[in-house]
């Protein structure tokens, strides 16, 4: 086999094992089973929470009750999407080098940059798979509610992915450098969290600087740098669209190509921090 | 023979989070491993034989010294690592896999594909005795069994050198007995072969040479002929006195068990054997038999190893 042709036979292995190995993860199977069952009770606690009282609220209680739905689905979605893209971007490479199973793979003709790209691909098939999932069960439930394709399902769908695609990168990255997965899930979670919060930082460092103390001062500045430094996730979210529009509507004020390229540096900028740290790490 | 692995004043310090607390696992470790020879890496816990195994494969990086692999200094070059099998302690393999699975995912790796991958899977499971538990999980093998698929996966490219850590540790009599012949026959085959061990006489059965390690230093390097070529000579003998064994003693000749008048005498090297015999007929003792001890690796090694803690205490 010719060179470019074994570099990627061999990251494309790595990537299925790992994959394969992934989707076992009893807690990712947990969450999994968990984001399901959320999906389909949203349906039946909705019915309950708006029962209408006369017949002239049954149409605004239907219009309230798919809301409620689509509110619960969308987050549940985000939230264990989140979990799952964070729990198995921290653990695929301290698992491996607790069981050893990385000793066997490095010393075959793998170079490390190899390796860890083997290993991203297969986090991304996971992620993939698992959104795929939670919001296809998502994307049926609403065809059948309201008659029409939830084309903008779809567009939410993929912009999640790649907000998953931004955190888990930088999961990732961490992880590394760590001996278990406890310390990258932690910061996933942060960096899940804050990225999300962004906007709230630009606030924090609009209020800052009122008073002459240093501690406000610094706080605007920590404000500043963390909102210059991390993603911006709300970017990525398409819920109020979902929940107001009609669901075969185009996204509207949403820069889809910048976002995907957007999300694109992010995750360059966590693999070469990734392999950074892992180019001469000992096992 | 020329030399396949060789290391030259290879040194390793893992830095300690305090100033002071640096840990040398490895000091100034020249070696030399011959084709076509097994050679005994031997040493008590963390003395520092599988970080010379990491140092080897680029899992860790040297602090100082150099290494050469089949005489290339770029030891992750590929030439280099599609010949050398390595066989870790403790190896994980996933559960959820067949056996013949474990072995095209390691196959994959090396760049095998399609017929060329089969025909070697089939080829290594049958060297190590596995072709007919191939379609299990890894989850139905016994620890035996691990072992072999681990063994599989480090012949899988026919390589010339093998890196084997505790090849045989926790295994079942006859399951190392199997291990054994295993790594025999690749020896005749031509490969050469690099195995850390605890089991000292696993090692002396199959060892072409060994190297004994300290708390990072090689402590002695060599044939098991050369090595433990100087030897005593057990003397069984009747008619002992206590006045005729403090004689032998002051001679050098140390004496052993005594029961009623018969005493074991062990003469040492040093003390040529026509002469101890003389002695023993000059002290009126008949001679019962004369046979020659052979100092056993086991026995060498606590040796060593004794010697090289008494001479570190000593320096404290």
């Amino acid at each position: 086999m010719t060179a470019p042709v074994n570099f990627l036979s061999s990251v494309w292995t790595i990537a299925i094992y790992t994959w394969r190995e992934g989707i076992r993860k009893k807690v990712l199977i947990g969450f999994l089973i968990l984001s399901i069952l959320v999906l389909f009770g949203a349906q039946f606690m909705t019915a309950f929470l708006t029962v209408p009282r006369s017949a002239g609220e049954l149409e605004t209680s239907i219009d309230v009750q798919l809301k409620m739905v689509k509110d619960i689905c969308v987050t549940v979605i985000s939230i264990f999407g989140a979990l799952i893209a964070i729990f198995i971007s921290a653990s695929v490479v301290p698992s491996e080098i607790e069981n050893k199973v990385v000793y066997t793979v490095l010393s075959k003709p793998i170079r490390r940059f190899q390796y860890l790209i083997g290993k991203f691909l297969g986090v991304q098939f996971i992620i993939i798979v698992n959104l795929a999932l939670m919001a296809g069960l998502f994307f049926v439930a609403l065809w059948v509610k309201e008659g029409v394709l939830p084309t903008l399902l779809l567009w939410s769908a993929l912009l999640t992915y790649f907000e998953f695609l931004i955190v888990s990168s930088f999961t990732f990255a961490v992880s590394c450098a760590c001996t278990s997965a406890v310390v990258p899930t932690i910061l996933g979670l942060f960096i899940y969290i804050t990225g999300n919060l962004t906007e709230y930082l630009k606030d924090v460092e609009r209020r800052s600087g009122q008073t002459a103390l240093w501690l406000d001062e610094w706080t605007g500045k920590l404000a500043r740098w963390l909102y210059l430094t991390l993603p911006n996730l709300k970017h990525f979210s398409l819920k109020t669209q979902i929940l107001f529009l009609e669901p075969n509507d185009p996204p509207r004020d949403v820069q889809m190509m910048a976002l995907v390229i957007y999300a694109l540096v992010y995750a360059l900028a966590g693999y070469i921090i990734a392999y950074w740290v892992f180019r001469r790490r000992e096992m | 023979m020329s030399a396949v692995i060789e290391t030259e004043a290879l040194t390793k310090v893992y830095e300690g989070a305090v100033k002071g607390q640096d840990v040398h696992a490895l000091t100034n470790l020249s070696i030399k491993v011959d084709e076509k020879e097994i050679f005994g890496y031997l040493g008590p816990n963390g003395s520092g034989k599988t970080t010379t195994i990491k140092l080897l494969l680029g899992l860790i990086f040297p602090t100082a010294g150099r290494m050469k692999i089949l005489g290339s200094p770029d030891i992750g070059a590929r030439a280099v690592r599609t010949n050398i099998g390595y066989l870790p302690e403790g190896a994980y393999y996933p559960e959820f896999l067949k056996g013949e699975e474990v072995l095209s995912f390691y196959g994959h790796l090396y760049g095998m594909t399609g017929r060329d991958l089969k025909t070697r899977i089939d080829r290594v499971l049958d060297v190590v005795g596995m072709s007919r538990a191939r379609k299990r999980t890894v989850r139905g093998y016994s620890k035996g069994m691990r072992q072999r698929i681990g063994l599989a996966q480090a012949l899988l490219s026919d390589p010339q050198i093998l890196i084997l850590d505790e090849p045989t540790t926790g295994l079942d009599p006859i399951a190392r007995k199997e291990i054994r012949d295993i790594l025999a026959s690749l020896r005749d085959q031509g490969k050469t072969l690099l195995i850390s061990s605890h089991e000292l006489l696993e090692v002396e059965l199959i060892s072409d040479r060994v190297g004994i390690l300290s708390e990072g230093e090689l402590q002695a390097c060599g044939k098991l002929t050369d090595l433990l070529s100087d030897r005593d000579t057990e003397i069984e003998v009747s008619g002992a006195t206590p006045d005729a064994l403090t004689r032998l003693a002051e001679a050098g000749i140390r004496v052993g068990d005594q029961v009623d008048t018969k005493a074991s005498l062990r003469v040492p090297g040093e003390v040529p054997l026509y002469t101890a015999i003389e002695r023993c007929k000059a002290e009126k003792l008949a001679l019962v038999s004369v046979s020659p001890q052979r100092e056993t690796l086991e026995e060498f090694f606590v040796r060593i190893i004794g010697e090289d803690e008494e001479k570190r205490r000593t320096s404290q």
